[in-house]
């Protein structure tokens, strides 16, 4: 931290929050609102002597409320700027001053009762998202008695208590009667692998956490028995599992069961823990004069607000999603974005650093290039038809659309934020997005083609680049079976998919059309996939009203990595296939006859083959 | 708070509830044959 404090190339702004992010890689606009601090960090020496007068008290934050602080105050040792910051909402009162103890004492007089917010506008080429994480809270685990006895506490109040410029300043007590206990027990995965009362998945760093705080007790005080309750350890990374087994060495005693209650003797505070030991098969009781719960990580708790400014996705664990797992691991899907540290997942501190290094080497690839590559497949709006009804603005996922609804002056893209999903060009109501490389008159061209002979025996499917296309590819080489009937058109997302395409299809005399695309969770453009459900769901609506069955319209999300799942809803589809009869096309036929005549709108002008690059370079 | 609303499946046609907001997209799957074609039924809120 220090180091980053003096760094000439380093512009560090502690205390502040970002609240408005705007333009693309290359040309982000950051405003960052660098909060009032009240005191004067160029002049402010850290000296202390406003805290010495201070009359507030309050809990300290840092130490997880085992200290307290005054309402003037550092945040933490060694915290930079190395300065204080007062707490107006904790002060006596500035308006009108009611105590300015603290004011009176400082030779620089560096504190500033007036002092607001700042709003500050930076523009930057690339951001790096480190946000870091919660803890778990284990109030809602009443078996444990976190909120009953004293003498059970969090691996985090763990942590400051053993620590040398902690509360007790290193020295192992018991918080009831400030004793050394002589029987520590750890409680592993409190609020992870549990998917009715916590979080389903792993949070990766607390066994080799509590081996570490095993080692460090039985260092200082080796006559302290520990015994930690777990139901795996995962010792994975390197030099883990000798640390593991120092541990054991050391003479910490592992018990395979989490315990289902904790009682308290009224008086010794002592904890009585029942478990089932299940390597044992054996119900247990074990005593302890302090039990450590082993918490895991949860995402911050403001992650949502970060997304919506970053325009980012979330997995399902409430962590933010890279743009690919093994090809792009710190790259967000908002080109220019990066992730490090716990905002991707949890992760120790190892990971952090290497993460943290990857996003930085990838956000100075690009920096130092001066210029970025940007997706060829692109939107470009026909000025002549845009009617600047908005609706594109509201689509793009990457907000990459502008347009002013009420001067009425046509919506332009910004290429290099535009990735190429193609929603808007599918939900645009005048024709006036065209596609590059996926543009209408070439998906149509590809369904009056596959529907040109014998359309009643052919399914006609649309996958979507990254999910369906890839798992129809696992199909085939995994040599799954499926009916040969179908034909696949390949779109860069399912959100392409437009109205007029499966109206088309209809139209040709296909029995049954099916859209595929991302789950949720993978959808490639943040939340594309979700206007693809939207107009599937209108669409069945449509069909009905038209009288055509919605069921021969069928959805589905497949991954890249489920080539059985496309088998199976290939042959089920063709089972459905078989049901609709001849009378059926020959009627939806007749229904959607005017799907085929030629457009009242103008047909959406075509690049030459010399504009269709490969890949397109926007100035950064 | 999300209330439930009848569904139906465009595969398998059987008819069961789900947990529904309006407004809100979800990737919702069949109960019987797991397919994603899943259909509200409107008007039909529990």
């Amino acid at each position: 931290m220090a180091d980053v404090g003096r760094h000439p190339n380093v512009e560090l702004h502690a205390y502040s929050e970002v609240d408005a992010v705007t333009g693309y890689v290359g040309n982000f606009s950051v405003t960052v609102r660098k909060k009032a601090r009240y005191v004067d960090v160029k002049e402010c020496t850290a000296c202390g002597d406003c805290e010495d007068v201070c009359p507030i008290t309050a809990p300290n934050e840092f130490e997880i409320g085992l200290s307290t602080r005054k309402a003037i105050y550092q945040p933490f040792p060694q915290a930079v700027p190395s300065a204080y910051v007062l707490n107006i909402e904790e002060c006596l009162g500035n308006n009108p001053i009611a105590c300015g103890k603290c004011l009176e004492v400082c030779d620089k007089k560096c504190i500033d009762y007036d002092d607001k917010d700042e709003l500050i506008n930076i523009e930057v080429g690339t951001i790096l998202v480190c946000i870091g994480m919660d803890v778990y809270d284990p109030t809602a685990l009443d078996e444990f008695g976190y909120t009953q006895y004293e003498n059970v506490i969090t691996s985090m109040e763990f942590e400051r208590l053993i620590n040398s410029g902690g509360p007790t300043k290193g020295h192992l007590i018991r918080l009831t009667d400030r004793e050394q206990p002589k029987t520590v027990a750890f409680i592993q995965c409190v609020g992870s692998r549990d998917e009715n009362r916590g979080n389903p998945y792993c949070s990766n760093f607390c066994c080799m956490n509590t081996v570490k705080d095993c080692l460090l007790i039985k260092d200082h005080y080796p006559d302290v028995d520990i015994k930690v309750f777990y139901m795996d350890i995962r010792a994975f990374g390197k030099g883990f599992e000798d640390l593991f087994q120092r541990s054991k060495d050391a003479g910490t005693i592992y018990v395979r069961g989490i315990p289902g209650e904790i009682e308290e003797d009224p008086v010794t505070k002592s904890l009585k823990l029942y478990v089932e030991n299940t390597t044992e098969g054996t119900v247990e009781c074990h005593k302890a004069d302090m039990v450590v719960l082993s918490i895991g990580a949860i995402p911050r708790r403001d992650s949502s607000s970060i997304q919506q400014l970053l325009t980012l996705q979330r997995s399902q664990d409430g962590f933010f999603l890279e743009a690919h797992p093994k090809l792009k691991p710190v790259d967000a899907a908002t080109q220019g974005v990066f992730f490090a540290g716990c905002a991707e997942s949890p992760k120790d501190i190892k990971d952090s650093v290497t993460q943290a290094g990857a996003a930085a080497a990838r956000a100075n690839r690009l920096m130092m290039q001066g210029k970025v590559k940007v997706e060829a497949i692109t939107s470009t709006i026909i000025p002549d038809l845009c009617k600047a009804c908005g609706i594109c603005v509201k689509v793009c996922p990457y907000h990459a659309i502008s347009c002013d609804t009420k001067a009425k002056t046509p919506a332009t893209v910004v290429e290099a934020a535009c990735a190429g999903c193609g929603a808007c060009s599918a939900e645009c109501p005048f024709g006036a997005i065209s596609m590059k490389h996926f543009t209408d008159p070439q998906i149509e061209a590809q369904i009056d083609a596959m529907l040109e002979v014998d359309a009643k025996d052919k399914v006609l499917a649309f996958a979507c680049n990254w999910c369906s296309y890839s798992g129809g590819d696992l199909a085939g080489t995994n040599r799954f079976q499926y009916p040969p009937n179908t034909r696949l058109i390949r779109t860069m997302c399912s959100g392409r998919v437009d109205k007029k395409f499966v109206l088309r299809a209809f139209a040709r005399g296909a029995p049954i059309v099916l859209v595929s695309g991302c789950h949720f969770a993978d959808c490639h453009y943040i939340n594309a996939v979700h206007w693809t459900q939207r107009r599937i769901e209108k669409l069945w609506d449509e069909l009905e009203k038209k009288g055509i069955r919605p069921e021969r319209l069928q959805l589905e999300w497949i991954s890249a990595a489920e080539g059985q799942k496309f088998a199976t809803v290939m042959r089920a589809v063709e089972e459905l296939r078989q049901q609709v009869t001849q009378e059926e096309i020959e009627h939806t036929k007749k229904v959607l006859a005017d799907v085929l005549e030629p457009s009242k709108l103008r047909a959406p002008k075509q690049p030459a083959a010399s504009e269709e690059a490969p890949a397109q370079e926007a100035a950064a | 708070m999300a209330e439930e609303a009848k569904f139906k499946c465009l595969r398998c046609m059987s008819e069961f509830c789900l947990p529904y907001t309006p407004g809100v997209t979800e990737e919702r799957t069949c109960p019987n044959c797991s397919s994603n074609s899943v259909r509200r039924i409107k008007g039909d809120k529990k």
